[in-house]
């Protein structure tokens, strides 16, 4: 019981990155716009909010820098993407390499190489004696302030998108933006809105895994996870109440290869690295057919 | 659209077009490096590093010794064939990607072949050119699934493609630490020494893989512009609906250019392996830390559609590097500035180009 605990406890801590990238990408998506590039903001938040974090011992600035980069970076994608109607998985891929590059330079150059890496301070968690000792549920609850943000994140954009007037019109805008227009939504407008908040969320995320996950930064550590919730988006069909789910379940196969590479001494470890990629592109082809797709993601909206 | 039919024409027109349709062209470029080197200055003399030194530096230093040279046309050789890798799916708007993964495996398995016939002496004749095809092949593997799922599952090449990088990372770490081909002399994770019959040597320090990146050069020009899948790959990318109705078999071509690419990347990473490292090490992808496949993705974008450009891209990013690499090392100035410096010069001219032929 303790083991099943435990392994929930720590699905849950990586389940956080994958599900609110994934939000990040299905709320932005719901409105026509692909964030291809959560990796680059994944990568420039976790250095940028771990410096920030680490620096004034204070994890909460350290999650308002990662926010603000994610931001940032939505606010230029979307400007770029609207303005001069440049191909949106081409400018994602800029993107993404912009990202990739301008997460290490900024951490060389404020941290620069040392042999003690900076550490993160501790995020409260939410706790005490009978939460924690609650057998399974545990996992689910007794974990870090950011957790919480998470579920009430999924909550929120659920009723967003399928309780409210202005949700459904967002939704809309992803299946057909000339009607939405048609009938007075601003579609520029609620795409800048629903980029730079899922890009936010993206950002959250990229400080989670530096100050709670890892608690340290390390070149290219988001591993790809950034890519991997686009085929949880895919698996969840682009509905917020699944998101968690494939978040879960990403997460599981993640723990799980870390407890094939510790437990089989003789099993090639490398194999047990491969599985979580391996799995996002077995899960997409068996949802991939079977699910509600926004029509208009990736293109560009003019009027004329 | 990033790369319009209009624009491909501006970018075209170097040579024996009229000024009039080169004036566009020079100002995309003209505008994007003159803010790019603008902002590394003005970075740069934030960061209290001399200006005028770290341009001279990273401009000049491939041209200032013979050394600064060939190790400019060592960088140059990988880059042009994950830049191809790259560039021909992109002319029918498909992304690849996965050049680096597809340049990681087709090194692993030509180590992995050569290794295995070590103890059959084959002449190199023979060996060579069989391990270059290991090479191709594998390579083409790894773009094929991408391309089968995108034609068969509608997934995103570029997620796809992703994915499989990562798969082709730990395989070639799964190869360098197996036993039987693991040098355990080594500190870094790498195979033994391959057999001198298998690998390729110099000429006046110049790897010999130059001639078969000189062949490339040729052959994919021919191809993009003399031959029938060329013209539908270019149809495709203009107008995917009409290439359509016009009897263009999307799905033929999605998996050919794919296949291209990916034999491409693969026969560059067979030929870092033979002809330069003579084993397979963990990271022979990379180059200061940078990996050849995104290098490749923006040397494409800077040239736009002309397969010739290609060449004078990745040379010129190879002089970027060579540079970033001195500066590193002089300067201490982080290899990423310098990468950034080029991301930055790609956004800029993707974006002034879309800008430019919508005013058109």
């Amino acid at each position: 019981m303790e083991a099943i605990t435990t392994f929930i406890s720590q699905t849950v801590v990586y389940a956080t990155v994958y599900t609110l990238v994934t939000l990040g990408i299905l709320i932005g998506g719901r409105a026509g716009i692909f964030i291809i590039f959560g990796e680059g903001i994944l990568l420039t938040s976790a250095s940028t909010g771990l410096i920030v974090a680490s620096s004034t011992q204070n994890w909460f600035l350290g999650f308002l820098m990662g926010a603000f980069v994610g931001g940032a970076a939505g606010l230029a994608f979307i400007y770029l993407h609207e303005t001069y109607k440049v191909n949106q998985f081409l400018l994602g891929i800029i993107f993404f390499i912009l990202g990739a590059g301008l997460s290490d330079l900024i951490y060389k150059l404020v941290i620069g190489v040392t042999l003690t890496p900076p550490l993160a301070p501790p995020t409260p968690v939410v706790g005490g004696k009978i939460l924690s000792e609650i057998p399974i549920l545990s996992g689910f609850l007794n974990q870090s302030v950011v957790v919480y943000f998470m579920y009430a994140a999924i909550l929120i954009a659920w009723w967003f998108y399928y309780g409210t007037k202005v949700g459904l019109e967002t939704r809309a805008i992803g299946e057909n933006p000339k009607v939405a227009d048609v009938v007075g939504v601003n579609v520029t407008l609620r795409r800048y809105l629903v980029t730079i908040i899922g890009s936010i969320l993206i950002g959250i995320a990229g400080s989670y895994l530096a100050i709670v996950v890892i608690k340290t930064y390390s070149s290219g550590m988001a591993g790809g996870r950034g890519f991997m919730a686009i085929g949880i988006t895919i698996f969840a069909s682009w509905k917020p109440q699944r998101a968690l789910l494939g978040g879960l379940l990403f997460a599981a196969v993640e723990v799980l290869s870390f407890t094939l590479q510790i437990a089989a001494k003789n099993f090639p470890y490398q194999l047990a690295l491969m599985l979580p990629f391996l799995a996002v592109l077995l899960i997409m082809m068996i949802f991939k057919k079977r699910i509600e797709f926004p029509a208009s993601v990736g293109d560009p909206y003019s009027r004329e | 659209m990033a790369i319009t039919p209009k624009a491909a024409v501006s970018a075209r027109s170097g040579g024996a077009r009229t000024l009039s349709r080169a004036l566009p062209g020079i100002k995309v470029y003209g505008i994007a490096l003159s803010v790019s080197f603008g902002v590394i200055a003005v970075i740069s003399a934030a960061l209290g590093y001399s200006v005028p030194e770290v341009l001279r530096t990273l401009v000049f230093s491939s041209f200032r010794s013979f050394a600064g040279l060939k190790s400019t046309i060592k960088i140059c050789i990988p880059l042009l064939f994950t830049t191809y890798a790259f560039f021909i799916p992109a002319k029918m708007r498909f992304y690849n990607v996965g050049a680096w993964g597809q340049m990681l495996i087709g090194g692993a398995m030509a180590a992995v072949v050569a290794l295995l016939l070590a103890d059959w002496n084959l002449p190199p004749v023979v060996l060579i050119p069989l391990l270059l095809l290991t090479a191709i092949l594998a390579g083409a593997a790894l773009a094929w699934v991408a391309a089968y799922l995108k034609a068969q599952y509608d997934i995103n090449p570029i997620v796809s493609t992703i994915m499989l990088n990562f798969v082709a990372i730990q395989s070639v770490s799964l190869i360098c630490t197996a036993r039987g081909f693991m040098d355990p002399t080594g500190g870094h994770p790498q195979t033994k020494l391959l057999p001198s019959n298998a690998t390729l040597g110099f000429v006046a320090g110049i790897p010999y893989s130059i001639l078969l990146a000189a062949l490339t050069i040729l052959l994919v020009s021919v191809l993009i512009n003399r031959t029938r899948l060329g013209y539908e790959i270019n149809a495709i990318g203009y107008n995917p609906v009409a290439a359509q109705s016009y009897g263009i078999d999307f799905r033929k071509t999605l998996m050919l250019s794919f296949c291209i690419g990916g034999a491409l990347a693969g026969l560059g990473g067979g030929l870092e392996i033979l002809n330069i490292h003579n084993r397979l090490l963990v990271g022979f992808g990379d180059i200061s830390g940078l990996e050849f496949g995104a290098l490749g993705i923006l040397a494409t974008l800077v040239v736009g559609e002309n397969p010739m450009a290609v060449p004078v891209s990745c040379f010129l990013w190879s002089v970027l590097l060579v540079g970033a690499d001195r500066l590193q090392r002089t300067m201490q100035v982080p290899v990423e500035l310098v990468f950034l410096l080029q991301a930055m010069i790609v956004l800029l001219i993707v974006i002034t180009r879309a800008k430019l032929s919508a005013k058109r």
